[in-house]
């Protein structure tokens, strides 16, 4: 074996442990992401439009959000998710802002940081109406602050 | 013939202990005592000079294990069925609460000993050439000590293990690029969830041990292969800058002789050329050492006993807390990450990206290199007033985010001095 020999096969060598080790990790990475989340559906339906009165917004508790419903704009979900560290915001009615417990971030009405760290305004979720007249809320799928359904 | 003088004879080789070469062969003929040197220099053994730190951390980290692995006998990394085990734990399990409270106390002792061995470490330089690896192993034990302690706390499934997480997750989830990644993999999930805790189990009883005790093992190594314990401060000399000496090398601007002495065998091994990376023993401080056997294994043990006590007696009278089952729905108020986080918590109640990921990646960077960038060759305190004081800085600094962020936050995060009741907390 001469010096170029060894070289050339030295090099292609070193590049397949290269890329050996690369997909390796590549391949851990994917292993521990998993395939299947077992986890509550993004997408579910919380209840015919007469359940929730208008006023105040109604807190769902399992799902996180609140279900705004105004009679002359109609409906729209408000995650309870604080954007800062993931803690549950609670809507206080006498200020008809979001306070949340564990840094003190306030979004306004509209879900706009007012106070706090909270880095983003709190997610809109879209709403609509499935075939079966109930409301089906989706939070994969984030809508302006704006965004109603009306009823 | 005698077999059971035999037997015995085929597990202990050495000598009679009453023997100098006893004393040396109980050390270096033993696998679980060979770490050590056969003989010790008087001044390392001094408790003002290293406070035993170390060793502590060391015997903590025993405790845990072997409570640790007790614990695993009776404990289901599932919701609901871990908090079940917890009750279980707690008023079933014949000392089950005794060996909980033993696991978590160990593991907030060997938090606040790892720091303040490193604190140690720093303020008698020795993390100077040529230790400056072993600093670095010693700040991802640190990071280790962290790790495992973090892991740990979902374990209970209780309301503080679950936002604890909740919130320390979501810190990491602000590092850019790979923050929400590492957090999905971490928890196998978008939340904390029965995936989490699996990961967050395993992680805490298999994975991060494992890499504890190799770096560990490294660690204990580096020490002896770095030439021992560093010398006291109190006996660096004014010139600083320890001369390095070797045994038998020509050095300037004569050829040494060292005087063997009558009481030892000598054997020449190998002449090799080339500096040696540690300072060794000159003569007159060989006369300054003694066998490890019995002075340095006796102060070992006393601290060993002493450590279990303490943690024994501290779980005796005070219980390891458990609140009510995680719920997911109901964020308590305020919400806190554990203690040793609180101080990155307060960082990052103002804001998420400056306090939660840049400084704590700055303050782990800067710890990793300080070795490196340090250009002062001196270990006497005198000579480094300015890197005592940053340090000093550090850690008032860590103390000071911690004991607000652990006392003086009350819900929503104001603040509240710790001797003001609010009614309805909670």
């Amino acid at each position: 074996m001469n010096r170029r020999t060894f070289l050339n096969w030295g090099t292609a060598g070193i590049a397949a442990l290269c890329a050996g080790v690369a997909v390796s990790l590549a391949a851990v990475v994917r292993f521990l992401t998993p395939s299947v989340f077992y986890e509550p559906p993004q997408m579910f339906k919380i209840g015919n439009a007469a359940d929730f009165s208008f006023g105040p917004p109604t807190f769902l508790a399992e799902e996180k959000i609140f279900v705004f419903r105004d009679r002359e704009k109609g409906f729209a979900i408000a995650s309870a998710v604080c954007t800062h560290l993931g803690c549950t915001v609670g809507y206080f009615q006498t200020d008809g802002r979001f306070h949340c417990p564990c840094h003190g971030s306030v979004f306004g009405a509209d879900g706009k940081v007012e106070h706090g760290p909270a880095p983003r305004p709190l997610e809109w979720f879209e709403v609509t109406l499935a075939r079966d007249g109930q409301l089906s809320v989706d939070k994969d799928r984030v809508v302006p602050a704006a965004y109603r359904l009306m009823v | 013939m005698n077999p059971i003088r035999d037997a015995w004879q085929s597990i202990f080789r050495r000598d009679p202990l009453s023997t100098d070469k006893g004393k040396s062969e109980l050390v270096f003929l033993n696998v679980w005592l060979h770490i050590h040197p056969a003989k010790v220099k008087k001044e390392n053994l001094k408790v003002k000079h290293t406070f035993y730190l170390g060793f502590i951390t060391f015997y903590l980290f025993l405790i845990l294990v072997t409570t640790g692995v007790a614990l695993m006998f009776y404990y289901r990394p599932h919701p609901p069925q871990a908090y079940q085990d917890m009750k279980d734990l707690e008023y079933v399990v014949y000392l089950g609460t005794f060996l909980r409270n033993m696991h978590r106390w160990a593991a907030h002792g060997m938090v606040i000993c790892v720091f303040l061995h490193m604190c140690r470490v720093f303020y008698t330089g020795s993390y100077k050439r040529p230790r400056q690896f072993n600093w670095v192993i010693g700040v991802f034990l640190f990071l280790l000590t962290l790790g495992l302690s973090f892991t740990g706390y979902l374990l209970p499934w209780d309301q503080l293990a679950f936002w604890a997480i909740t919130v320390g997750t979501n810190i990491g989830s602000y590092a850019p690029l790979v923050g929400g990644r590492i957090r999905e993999l971490l928890l196998g999930g978008h939340s904390v969830g029965e995936s989490a805790l699996l990961r967050f189990y395993v992680l805490h009883v298999a994975v991060l041990p494992s890499v504890m005790i190799l770096l560990t093992m490294v660690h204990f190594w580096r020490v002896r292969k770095d030439g021992g314990l560093s010398r006291p401060v109190w006996k660096l000399k004014a010139e600083s800058a320890a001369k390095v000496v070797t045994i038998g090398a020509p050095a300037e601007p004569a050829f040494r002789v060292v005087p063997a002495s009558k009481d030892k065998t000598y054997g020449l091994m190998e002449v090799v050329t080339g500096k040696p990376i540690f300072e060794t023993v000159s003569a007159e401080e060989e006369e300054d050492t003694v066998f490890s056997y019995p002075y340095a294994f006796f102060r070992e043990a006393i601290a060993l006993v002493a450590t279990v006590i303490s943690v024994m007696a501290v779980s005796l009278f005070w219980n390891a807390p458990l609140e009510e089952m995680a719920n997911p729905v109901k964020t308590p108020n305020p919400a806190k990450a554990p203690w040793y986080f609180l101080g990155l918590q307060e960082l990052v109640s103002h804001s998420a990206l400056l306090g939660g990921v840049v400084v704590p990646a700055l303050a782990v960077l800067a710890l990793v290199a300080i070795p490196y960038l340090d250009p002062n060759p001196s270990r006497r305190p005198a000579d480094r007033k300015w890197a005592i004081r940053a340090f000093a800085a550090f850690a008032i600094v860590n103390v000071v985010l911690i004991i607000i962020g652990t006392l003086f936050r009350g819900p929503g995060w104001a603040l509240v001095p710790p001797w003001v009741h609010i009614s309805g907390a909670e």
